[in-house]
């Protein structure tokens, strides 16, 4: 399967063990990811806050960029927050041709266009797995099953709502998703309060008491339902759940210390991946625990 | 013990202005309600306002309209003052933030509306009702004047030796506990009795608990039998489609795919005056050009879907989500179903009833602007106008006049009832019981048309169950939020309303706006053209007397659309 | 037809003593019917003692917002038949008291506590400048239309209850209290503008207390979309009035456009320390509130290098993408048009392209 692939900007600056572990996974997969090194930032909802049109035009090149990618049958992202930002802008664009022609006069010069179609789509890897790779084949190509591994999903706001806008009408299981995979690759999903709320991210910058408390109490929740790690799809929520979480805990005044997997790492071990070459030491918080149940599991 | 120079008791438009309006005239004002101010029923009121406030436009001819509307059951001095300030009631209103749609220039723009020679309704898309609501609940916060007493259910009103209204006895909802509330004047502001009906459009909070303390208090009732039904209600739950559907454009079918208001009101047409429009559309039903499910159909599509979305999107939401239908690409069923009461407590232009010192304006009041059929977007007119009138006067009233002693032992007299009520052994019937078969026998008997035999039926259901509801029985015993003997309390101003309606609609014996009689169909000028008033009078049933409709300049004539 | 429901209330009556606990009733109701008539079919037919505040049945007096299977709504526009789909073959319809406030008695709770103070906070009514005109205001069209969306509002407290910044910080003035807010920034005739908007800026609970996690977007049973006007707001604060507040909204906006405009990705490493230099690339005006917080977020940063995911290089020299020249020309093509555009999926629906049509039919018949 040929994919136009937006990594975002976070999984090549602060995540890149997420952008390096979807490179590792892809192929046994069979994707083909065509990365589109000329795209700009999808906005993460901040430009959007600041220019809607400003959004909408960078996110239509985006588009037309992977539009242009010969052969690909759609485009695959690897961020929740990408994803939300970008189908925001998607919607708009879609839902007014006036308003997609004004937007796509600023493309004109590059030669590019986003053109609406019914048949063109912008998954993440999530979304992807399920509906177009298929949980069966998915299950065919697990070589290490993960038992005994209990793992929390943490999905993030951008790809669970709103569910209007994020094709839940014809994907109504979207926000099932993360439980189902864990399950099929063999680990055991932990039902817990936080799986679908925000992990503050958005607010570090501007108050980090509401950000942080955030962050630490959903790590907490996590931790009180037997969670051995997390597992996340978007590198934002990361950032706040993993590399904020030493101070996440002063927050909740506990300690925490659960480690948290991009989504491409839990896959890549049950496909057979080893946890170094996937990242797993590039970690703020030390994926040892995890490392060595993923050791005994091969031992055994 | 609480006591203000005002007591208003209800919280939607008709309440919120006459508060806003006797504080403004120097009153100290309490406002009672037994839910949430923005709660209120007045929310539903979708489509618009009336105003003659355009130049071409004359308040003559929103009048003439009115008085038409009426079928000249309406007090011609009051529907002028109406139609006179409703203008500067409009401007008020957009001066305090109502968000009233503007047309190309930026002014306020209008829309069509039933039985009006002119486009003369202003709106907010079609939530005019809630957005009016909305406004003036801001300024009741802004005002710290006015002391609002939220979730307060008044259970009587209370008067002094020589007969004058002297306060209410009311009950914490929160905590159960009762007050007597003093006040030089009392201003019921309450709604109307839709619940007594069923189906109906009305809110499960339309109870007519007003009109029956009222009743009760000794101020004569009027007109009780205009009862009106809408033309275009979702069948089985009675939700409305407003008006405004059918004043942008939207068109009525039978089954057999004929555009029936041709035969009925071949001018007006869907636009016809509601009383025209729902007895047109009863009788396609009747004579068998319906659909299955006792329907006909309103294509709302040939409005266009931008139009649609800008301007009636509350009923694109009922259609999804209580038809199932999308309205801007297929027609809607619906059929004539109750929705308000033209008839209430009597009062004069300043919302003065037959008991001194007590007011009532909005739809618990009956003045009359609406005699025999209201006209779309007059009622949200007349709950501003005459609220203001009532709370204006009251003020004036009050000032310079001392606080009254209520006579009698009511506060007393109300505790120990729900302790009555509480203590209740289970043998009773269940509220629900009762109150389900009287709105049957009412939806059955006493709507669209209406016979003697019928409306015998009818009383003699409702009066039995008058008597089955002094035993009825409830589960909860407690204090706090008891909704269980709430609702056995309404159920007993129902049942008043109800019989007050039945008694109206046997003692009117002729064919005028919604009273329609099969075995009286004609109008009887001769006979008819007068108020009936019933009174409370310690007997079996109400007393009946009349009084005459105040001519100024349009006669009767024949009703045409 | 009629089918067979098990609602599971939580219900709890203060006057007991005891905590609040479950209970099933067993309704029969057609599908489409809403949850609020199960209810009320329950109290009806088996225990009056149920609470619930109801009344239009429609979904216009706001009176009925509860939590169905964990997800705030009006129980009287959600229908049995999807309440039960979303519960699951064979197990019951949950429904709970609104979340963020405190009961009173089984499913009704303390909006005054919460959310009606919080409505008031934002001084909630219009405050037009000098004295009204003789008839009405003149404005635009579309600007009436524009706030009819924060006026369709009918407080039921909904996005309150689902609010996740709520959740963990109870001062946030909250989803309905900031759309109520814009109902008056978006109205041409306040003549408060700015100052409401300096107020919510630098309310350390105000407008940058918002998480942008879509969850009252999700729950508005009105399409109100409580966090869009939190985002105008935003908008109106840093474009049009150019607020520089202390919580660093305006910092961390104009930090993280200057970053992409420049680098056409983004570059965390720069976006916090800029953030707190009110978003200019050498030599910010920092607030001493920003110092402190900018110290604050060091051990991250340094965290972020010890774990080796960052290079002390990387940190520093983000590199540029290939052709910014163009992502700058956006940049530059959209920044200089004096008016922002802006559409609103409220007013325009999700397919104005189909609309076209749909409206040259409507006109031809009229």
């Amino acid at each position: 399967m040929k994919l136009a692939y937006w990594p975002g900007c976070v999984s090549r600056g602060f995540t890149p063990e997420l952008h390096g572990s979807m490179r590792l996974v892809a192929p046994k997969l069979d994707l083909e990811l065509v990365e589109l090194d000329r795209a700009n930032c999808c906005g993460a909802g901040v430009i959007a806050e600041h220019n809607q049109e400003l959004v909408d035009t960078l996110n239509a090149r985006t588009f037309a960029l992977a539009q242009g990618v010969e052969g690909a049958v759609g485009m695959m992202n690897i961020c929740s927050t990408c994803q939300g930002a970008q189908s925001e802008c998607q919607q708009r664009l879609d839902a007014d041709g006036d308003y997609r022609r004004e937007v796509n006069s600023h493309l004109a010069d590059e030669g590019l266009a986003y053109e609406k179609s019914a048949e063109w789509w912008n998954k993440n890897f999530l979304w992807l797995l399920v509906e177009e790779i298929g949980l069966a084949k998915l299950a065919e190509k697990v070589v290490r099953p993960l038992e005994g591994v209990r793992v929390a999903p943490f999905y993030g706001c951008y790809i669970v709502r709103p569910t209007e806008r994020l094709g839940f009408r014809d994907h109504p299981n979207r926000h099932k998703y993360l439980d189902i995979l864990i399950e099929i690759l063999g680990a055991q999903p932990v039902d817990y309060a936080g799986s679908h709320k925000c992990c503050g991210f958005p607010l570090i910058t501007m108050n980090r008491t509401t950000s942080l408390r955030q962050a630490g109490r959903h790590l907490a929740d996590a931790i009180d339902a037997g969670a051995d790690c997390l597992v996340t799809p978007c590198p934002l929520c990361h950032l706040n759940l993993d590399m904020q979480q030493p101070e996440a805990q002063k927050f909740v005044e506990r300690d925490l210390n659960v480690p948290v997997l991009h989504l491409p790492q839990l896959v890549g071990l049950a496909l057979g991946l080893e946890p170094k070459e996937l990242g797993m030491d590039k970690h703020v918080v030390n994926t040892g625990d995890v490392q060595r149940k993923v050791r005994e599991l091969a031992a055994a | 013990m609480p006591q203000h120079d005002v007591l208003v008791i209800g919280a939607g438009l008709a309440g919120q202005r006459a508060a806003l309006s006797a504080a403004e005239g120097g009153a100290s004002v309490g406002i009672i309600s037994k839910v949430h101010p923005v709660r209120s029923h007045s929310n539903a009121a979708a489509g618009g306002i009336n105003a003659a406030l355009n130049p071409e436009d004359s308040w003559e001819s929103h009048a003439y309209d009115t008085v038409k509307g009426s079928d000249y059951l309406g007090d011609q001095d009051a529907i002028e003052i109406m139609c006179r300030e409703a203008p500067d009631e409009v401007l008020h209103l957009e001066h305090l933030g109502v968000t009233f749609h503007r047309d190309e220039e930026g002014k306020l723009g209008t829309r069509a509306f039933g039985g009006a020679s002119a486009a003369r309704t202003y709106y907010v898309a079609d939530i005019t009702g809630q957005a009016l609501l909305h406004v003036l609940y801001e300024q009741l916060m802004k005002l710290e004047a006015v002391d609002r007493y939220e979730e307060w259910f008044t259970t009587a009103l209370v008067t002094n030796d020589s007969g004058r209204i002297a306060g209410a006895v009311t009950r914490n909802l929160r905590d159960g506990s009762f007050e007597l509330f003093k006040a030089k004047a009392v201003i019921l502001a309450t709604g109307g009795n839709g619940q007594i009906f069923n189906p109906t459009t009305n809110a499960l909070v339309c109870t007519g608990d007003g009109i029956a303390m009222a009743y009760h208090a000794g101020a004569p009732l009027m007109d009780m039998e205009m009862v009106q039904y809408h033309p275009t209600t979702l069948a089985g739950i009675g939700l409305l489609i407003t008006e405004g559907a059918r004043g942008e454009g939207a068109h009525l079918y039978n089954a057999e795919g004929e555009r029936f208001m041709e035969k009925y009101a071949p001018n007006k047409m869907e636009l016809a005056s509601r009383d025209v429009v729902s007895r047109a559309e009863q009788t396609e039903i009747n004579e068998g050009r319906g659909f299955p499910d006792g329907t006909v159909a309103l294509d709302i599509t040939v409005v266009g879907a931008k139009r649609i979305h800008e301007s009636l999107r509350e009923i694109v939401n009922v259609g999804r989500d209580f038809a199932g239908t999308d309205i801007t690409r297929e027609p809607i069923h619906i059929k004539p179903g109750n929705h308000y009461v033209m008839g209430g407590i009597k009062t004069d232009i300043n919302g003065q009833t037959g008991v001194a010192g007590l007011y009532a304006a909005g739809e618990c009041a009956c003045v009359s602007v609406h005699g025999g059929n209201r006209l779309g977007a007059n009622s949200l007119l007349d709950t501003l106008i005459f609220g203001r009138r009532s709370g204006a006067h009251a003020a004036e009233q009050a000032r310079g006049s001392g606080m009254p002693t209520p006579a009698g032992s009511e506060l007393e007299r109300e505790r120990s009832l729900i302790a009555e009520i509480t203590s209740r052994d289970r043998t009773g019937r269940r509220i629900s019981e009762i109150s389900s078969e009287m709105g049957t026998v009412m939806d059955a008997d006493v709507s669209v048309f209406r016979e003697e035999s019928r409306l015998r039926n009818a009383l003699e259901v409702v009066k039995r169950l008058q008597e089955e509801a002094k035993t009825v029985s409830v589960d909860d015993k407690g204090s706090i939020f008891n909704q269980d003997v709430l609702s056995a309390l309404e159920l007993r101003f129902m049942l008043d309303n109800a019989e007050c309606i039945v008694m109206g609609a046997l003692e009117r014996k002729e064919s005028r706006g919604a009273q329609y009689r099969t075995d009286y169909p004609e109008r009887d000028d001769d006979e008819w053209l007068k108020h009936i008033n019933l009174t409370a009078n310690g007997e079996d049933v109400p007393a009946v007397s009349y009084s005459e409709v105040t001519m100024t300049q349009w006669e009767p004539e024949e009703r045409k659309y | 037809m009629a089918e067979s429901y098990t609602l599971k209330l939580r219900r709890y009556d203060p006057e007991s003593g005891e905590p609040a606990y479950w209970s099933e009733y067993e309704v029969e109701q057609h599908p489409e019917r809403s949850v609020l008539q199960g209810i009320l079919d329950a109290r009806d037919q088996e225990d009056g003692s149920i609470a619930i505040r109801c009344s239009c049945r429609a979904a216009i007096c706001g009176s009925c917002g509860v939590r169905i299977n964990g997800t705030s709504a009006l129980a009287c526009n959600t229908q049995l038949g999807d309440a039960q789909a979303k519960a699951g073959v064979g197990k019951p319809i949950v429904v709970e008291p609104m979340g963020n406030m405190p009961v009173l008695k089984d499913l009704i709770v303390d909006m005054d506590a919460v959310h009606w103070k919080k409505i008031q906070r934002v001084v909630p009514w219009l405050l037009p400048e000098g004295d009204p005109p003789e008839r009405e205001y003149i404005v635009p069209a579309e600007a009436m239309i524009d706030v009819t969306q924060s006026m369709a509002c009918i407080q039921c407290g909904a996005c309150v209850s689902a609010c996740l910044a709520l959740e963990v910080d109870p001062e946030f003035v909250g989803p309905a209290a900031l759309a109520k807010a814009y109902r008056f920034v978006g109205d041409p005739r306040d003549g408060q503008h700015e100052e409401r908007l300096r107020d919510l800026a630098e309310d350390p609970h105000g407008i940058y207390d918002c998480t942008h996690c879509f969850a009252c977007i999700e729950v508005c049973p009105k399409d109100v979309a409580p966090m869009d006007q939190i985002m105008r707001l935003r908008r109106r604060a840093t474009a049009d009035y150019d607020i520089k507040d202390k919580n660093n909204g305006y910092g961390h906006e104009h930090a993280f456009v200057n970053i992409i405009e420049r680098y056409g990705t983004l570059h965390e490493a720069q976006l916090l320390p800029r953030s707190f230099g009110d978003g200019s690339l050498i030599r910010g005006q920092t607030e001493p509130a920003a110092v402190k917080q900018l110290v604050e977020s060091l051990p991250t940063a340094a965290r972020g290098l010890a774990s080796g995911k960052v290079s002390p290089r990387k940190a520093l020299l983000h590199p540029k993408l290939p052709d910014q020249k163009s992502v700058r020309r956006i940049f530059k093509e959209i920044e200089s048009k004096d008016e922002r555009l802006e559409i609103n999926m409220y007013i325009i629906g999700d397919n104005a392209d189909d609309e076209e049509g749909a409206m040259a039919e409507g006109s031809q018949e009229s």
